[in-house]
């Protein structure tokens, strides 16, 4: 409970006076609080002496009054101000937390799961603001009501029937933390559980022609009703601790209540307290079940807050696996040479001896079977990851001696996954180049031969995409991120497999398009098809992360290697007796 | 209201159980009421000052400690009696929709996404069940409560029980006005959270090409507006519940103990005489527990809302109409399949296919060739029975299929899709699926057959391994392995192919290939093919356009012909070598 608020340290200390004044209404809030019972306890007096008069009910009343109106002010206040601290806390732990996201290169995201990284996100932002909101609530309210409750039972009425009738209360607590923490526990198998169901039926759903082509319905439905009864054993397994929390403070309770008639009976008779202050006692009583449960609630609230917290702070204090320079003072000629490379959670050598001399203005092709390290040549070129040995030099300088955004600035990359973001089309393409013109825009619009598609879509560029817009096909996506980096006519274009779900005559519109505007500038093309490459001044074969071949499309598709292999196997409309 | 009628039929075999609960949780409000009276007549009885009765108040003690362990015992039962026959009712409810669901023509699954029909059947249900097990008890025994409260009062003092019943129409008022305040902002909070969520999962996501065009500023100046956004309208919340919600409870809980007293006086000094004690505790006692079932059938009205929302939801699901479907089994089947003059259309006003005829025999090869949209696909689900024919006839060994039980029918076929489809389970479930017949070692066959060798070298438990959900660690290549073997494994008469559109790798494509030839071996074969290489050694190849048959023949003849189907073939063949 301690280390959440030692965590938390630095919110609070900016909030001090905040705080401050948090703690002054508290304390002074439930000082008010125990009045009300003491004036009824004493107008019952009153009343049963037949000394009430209607000038003393004037006064009760008037009294009574006040306390309400102060009573609910400071409430109003407290309320607020913890509230609003769950918030702040919330609000700007959230923001730091996607700061530092986007600072992290890829290595970061490969070691934590999107998934993961969204639970810290919602789940344990959401306990750490549960800690800050209702944990700070409760922990001061009950604490400072309880104290001044048991002065004041102590003290008005007797110290003696206060300790005596209290005694069965911490088992409340007990009952809190224990059987809450067994609730938790079931309460996310049922979760899981139903979580299992729903993915069930998904699969059911999205499935469905599957299952009808193969006759499954009947087993699928087996297989449903398995999952919403296993589901139903779990949850009736957090039904039946649930039930057992308001029985056993009933009982606790009850226990108390008897202490206390047991006892006040005694001390009435020795005339110790008035009738009156016995029924002020029994509300006081009554008034103490809350804190003892608060007691539990808050534990538990701070010591999920507490892990949570260290696992945001561990985002927090990873640090980015790329160091750069800042020279920003170069050219865009290319050289690998003795280059390689291994990826951190590689075991084995993921690029080994490239050399590569890209002049400004070249085009590069780079082919090769799926994993032989063309998507990794390319990154390291991007900065995504630490660099390896040999050297990487741009205009001669060192890598790492470059700065990083200016160096991305020049290039204009397209991703293997055509990752768009949920907005308009327009906004999408415009991501490359934020202040284009309307020229530029659509001239990046039909170099990526998308005229026709945004004709067909309903709001043309306005339209919406993902998750809360239209689906684009593979291939519509693909030509928006060629757009998105067209746009952009940066001093080095790369295309990384961006063209495979785009049928072959856009395909060679598209190729054309490039040859035709990329004159003069640096165009590296990754591809799966040869024909995307053909017109390169220089094509790479990738093998196991080595070049194995290189050369013209002249001189590759003569040289008797994979290259010309590949070449003929497409020319022959594919074989399939042909070996690889 | 219409629908919730009509859930109330499935608490049928339910119904006594419910009643049963709702029955013991009755009587726990009246134990519950019977405590304060029991104190009530120790304070009045044995407890005067000065003289206390020792053993009566021992003896009510008891009593009292009797009922409330009654109490406990019966408030246990009666929570746990409700829940469990509630479920069960839910549980009923969810497979009645699953069912039907499963029954549903394919047609409706074109138009909605997957997501909507799970929350029909899974979050939908569970928004109801919450009315069976929360809204339904709470509303009825904060309501003994309050009455039982309300007409206890009125024994003691006809001014304290009027003073109790004027609480319930303010906490009313003020329920209404709370609502109408808070939920415009709260659904603005909610809508904005789920916005500030979405956008770091798609940023994480895209976090590559973030970087690469050094948008990191941009992107946290947009997120920065929508998490101050959302803190602006948590904020309001937060002031409008500090004005109301507990606070304002607690305040008139304060008024209405101050009115309490003010009636005390008055009684006292209207009449000269008091009340006793006794009853002066227990209408104090009372009040302090008449608050919190008033407060409870409030956070009920929620529940209720939802529930009804969902109930509808549900209920326009289970009234779309299922399939029908015919007696006429299929049992023997050769493998002939004939189309004639099939039209065919998805709305009913544009024909997306026009009177297509043609004939397959036993063990031939056709091959569907064309752009897309021409017609392909609709062929291929008229074949599935996943649609019928508009007009004209479809005839599987002369037998007119619309007579013909779809299940039965689809026992003879087996069909790999494009992007196929891995549910989460094990390999070999994958292959077998819930067909037992299929030995295990089949099902290793096949996938060996169709060279998912490699597969299994991968896998640690081989074909017992799990596969992740979606097939996630499995290549486009592998998954379509993996439903070839599928498509083996259960031996059909019929096959159908569609084959995969995107450019994949060489090596797949042969990896494919090679499987496709396994498969089709000495079986009716349907072929949609994008690949004109791949179906050379088809027997019958019939190339479509706008849903028309534009040419049919062998690869032979269709070059021959020199016409459509040779530049198609042409053109994809050369393409290549055009520079």
């Amino acid at each position: 409970m301690l280390n959440f608020l030692k965590q938390l340290k630095w919110f609070f200390t900016t909030h001090k006076k905040t705080y401050i004044l948090l703690f002054l209404t508290v304390i002074l809030l439930n000082i008010i609080d125990v009045v009300p019972p003491y004036i009824i306890g004493k107008s019952i007096d009153f009343i049963t002496e037949g000394s009430m008069s209607k000038e003393l009910l004037m006064k009760i009343v008037l009294i009574f009054s006040i306390i309400i109106v102060i009573s609910y002010t400071l409430s109003f206040v407290y309320s607020f101000l913890i509230w609003q601290g769950a918030y702040k806390v919330e609000t700007i732990v959230r923001h730091r937390l996607m700061r530092k996201f986007l600072l992290m290169s890829p290595s970061f995201f490969e070691k934590n799961k999107t998934g993961d990284l969204m639970a810290k996100v919602t789940n344990d932002l959401k306990s750490v603001s549960n800690g800050v909101g209702i944990g700070i609530f409760t922990l001061l309210d009950s604490s400072a009501y309880m104290i001044t409750l048991l002065i004041t039972m102590m003290v008005v009425v007797s110290w003696k029937l206060t300790i005596l009738a209290i005694l069965p209360l911490p088992i409340l607590i007990f009952v809190e933390v224990f059987i809450g923490k067994k609730i938790h526990l079931a309460h996310e198998k049922a979760q899981k559980s139903f979580g299992d169901m729903n993915n069930s039926v998904l699969e059911g759903v999205e499935g469905v022609r599957l299952t009808r082509s193969f006759v499954q319905e009947k087993d699928e439905y087996a297989r449903f009703y398995d999952m919403t009864e296993n589901y139903l054993q779990k949850f009736m397994k957090v039904v039946k601790l649930d039930s057992l929390f308001n029985p056993l403070t009933t009982i606790v309770v009850s226990v108390t209540f008897i202490l206390s008639f047991g006892f006040g009976a005694y001390f009435i008779n020795r005339g110790d307290i008035t009738l009156g202050e016995f029924i002020t006692f029994n509300i006081y009583l009554n008034m103490m079940i809350w804190p003892m449960f608060a007691t539990g609630i808050t534990i538990d609230l701070m010591q999920r807050g507490n892990a949570s917290y260290t696992r945001i702070n561990r985002v927090f204090n990873t640090e980015d696996d790329v160091i750069f320079g800042t020279n920003s003072d170069h050219k865009t000629d290319i050289g690998f040479e003795s280059y390689g490379f291994t990826y951190p959670s590689s075991n084995h050598v993921n690029l080994k001896n490239i050399t590569i001399d890209l002049k400004s203005g070249d085009t590069l092709g780079i082919v090769g079977r799926t994993g032989s390290g063309k998507t990794t040549l390319i990154k390291q070129l991007l900065m995504y990851y630490p660099f390896g040995e040999g050297k990487l030099q741009i205009d001669g300088v060192p890598i790492s001696d470059i700065s990083r955004s200016d160096f991305r600035e020049k290039i204009g990359y397209v991703s293997q996954d055509n990752i768009l973001f949920s907005k308009t089309v327009r906004e999408n393409i415009l991501f490359g180049k934020q202040d284009a013109t309307e020229e530029e825009l659509q001239e990046a619009i039909k170099m990526s031969a998308l005229d026709q598609d945004i004709e067909n879509m309903p709001n043309g560029l306005d339209t919406l995409v993902g998750e809360k817009g239209i689906a684009l096909s593979g291939g519509q996506k693909q030509r928006v991120s060629i757009a998105r980096s067209f746009i952009k006519n940066p001093d080095i274009l790369i295309l990384d497999d961006a063209l495979s779900a785009v049928d072959a005559m856009t395909e060679s519109r598209i190729i054309e398009n490039i040859k035709a505007t990329r004159q003069g500038k640096t165009t590296i093309i990754i591809t799966h098809r040869l024909s995307a490459v053909q017109h390169a001044d220089q094509i790479l074969v990738l093998d196991k992360g080595e070049i194995v071949e290189r050369g013209t499309h002249h001189e590759l598709s003569n040289s008797g290697g994979w290259y010309q292999k590949q070449h003929e196997y497409y020319l022959s409309g594919g074989d399939d007796d042909e070996e690889l | 209201m219409k629908n919730f009628k009509r859930l109330y039929s499935y608490t049928i075999g339910e119904r006594k159980t419910l009643i049963f609960g709702i029955f013991l949780s009755a009587i726990g409000v009246v134990l519950t009421l019977l405590g304060p009276l029991i104190l009530k007549f120790i304070i009045d009885n044995y407890m005067q000052e000065g003289n206390v009765v020792a053993k009566g108040i021992i003896t009510l003690i008891l009593i009292y400690l009797g009922i409330q362990i009654v109490n406990s015992v019966v408030a246990y039962f009666s929570q746990i009696v409700i829940q469990t026959s509630s479920s069960r009712v839910i549980q009923k409810l969810r497979l009645k929709v699953f069912d039907h669901v499963q029954n549903l023509p394919v047609r409706y699954f074109d138009d909605l996404p997957a997501g909507k029909v799970v929350a029909r059947i899974t979050n939908d249900t569970e928004a109801i069940l919450a009315l069976f097990t929360s809204a339904v008890p709470v509303i009825i025994i904060s309501g003994f409560t309050i009455f039982g409260i309300i007409v206890a009062s009125f024994f003691v003092s006809f001014y304290a029980g009027l003073a109790m019943i004027v609480i319930v129409p303010i906490i009313m008022i003020w329920v209404y006005l709370y609502r109408k305040a808070s939920t415009k902002h709260n659904n603005i909070k909610r809508e904005r959270n789920s916005d500030i969520n979405a956008m770091i999962n798609e940023s994480i996501n895209g976090m590559q090409i973030i970087q690469a065009f050094n948008r990191e500023e941009t992107v946290l100046e947009d997120f920065s507006k929508i998490n101050d956004e959302f803190y602006d309208s948590s904020m309001k919340i937060v002031k409008i519940n500090a004005l109301t919600n507990h606070n304002l409870i607690e305040t008139l809980r304060s008024i209405l103990l101050m009115i309490l007293v003010v009636v005390f006086a008055s009684i006292f000094l209207d009449t000269g005489t008091a009340l006793t004690v006794g009853s002066m505790y227990l209408i104090i006692d009372y009040s302090t527990k008449f608050m919190d079932p008033l407060y409870n059938i409030v956070g009920m009205l929620d529940i209720i809302e939802q529930a009804r929302v969902s109930t509808n939801k549900v209920y326009e699901l289970l009234d779309k109409e299922v399939e029908d479907n015919q007696d006429g089994e299929l049992n023997t089947f050769t493998g002939t399949i004939e189309f004639q003059d099939v039209n065919f259309s998805y709305d009913g006003k544009t024909n997306v296919l026009n009177d297509i005829s043609f004939k397959v025999n036993p063990n031939e090869t056709l091959a569907l060739v064309g752009h897309t949209g021409s017609g392909k696909s609709s062929i291929i689900n008229l074949l599935m029975r996943f649609y019928d024919p508009t007009s004209g006839r479809i005839l599987f060994d002369d037998k007119n299929t619309l007579e013909l039980n779809k299940q039965s029918m689809r026992k003879h076929m087996s069909i790999v899709l494009q992007d196929p489809f891995i549910y989460s389970g094990s390999l070999l479930y994958n292959i077998r699926m819930n067909n037992t017949e299929i030995t295990e070692k089949e099902a290793l066959d096949a996938l060996i057959k169709v060279g998912g060798q490699n597969i299994l070298d991968k896998l640690e438990n081989g074909i017992h391994s799990e596969l992740s959900e979606r097939g996630a660690t499995l290549s486009l290549g592998e998954r379509q392995l993996i439903s070839f073997a599928r498509a083996l494994a259960f031996n059909p008469t019929v096959l159908i192919l569609d084959e995969a559109t995107s450019n994949i790798d060489s090596e797949t494509e042969q990896m494919i290939q090679n499987a496709m030839a396994v498969v089709s071996k000495d079986r009716t074969t349907f072929i949609i093919a994008h690949r004109l290489s791949t179906i050379q050694n088809a027997d019958h190849i019939i190339v479509l356009e706008k849903g028309h048959i534009i040419e049919e023949g062998n690869h032979a003849s269709l070059m021959q012909e020199n016409n459509k189907y040779a530049s198609m073939y042409l053109k994809q063949v050369t393409k290549e070598e055009i520079k």
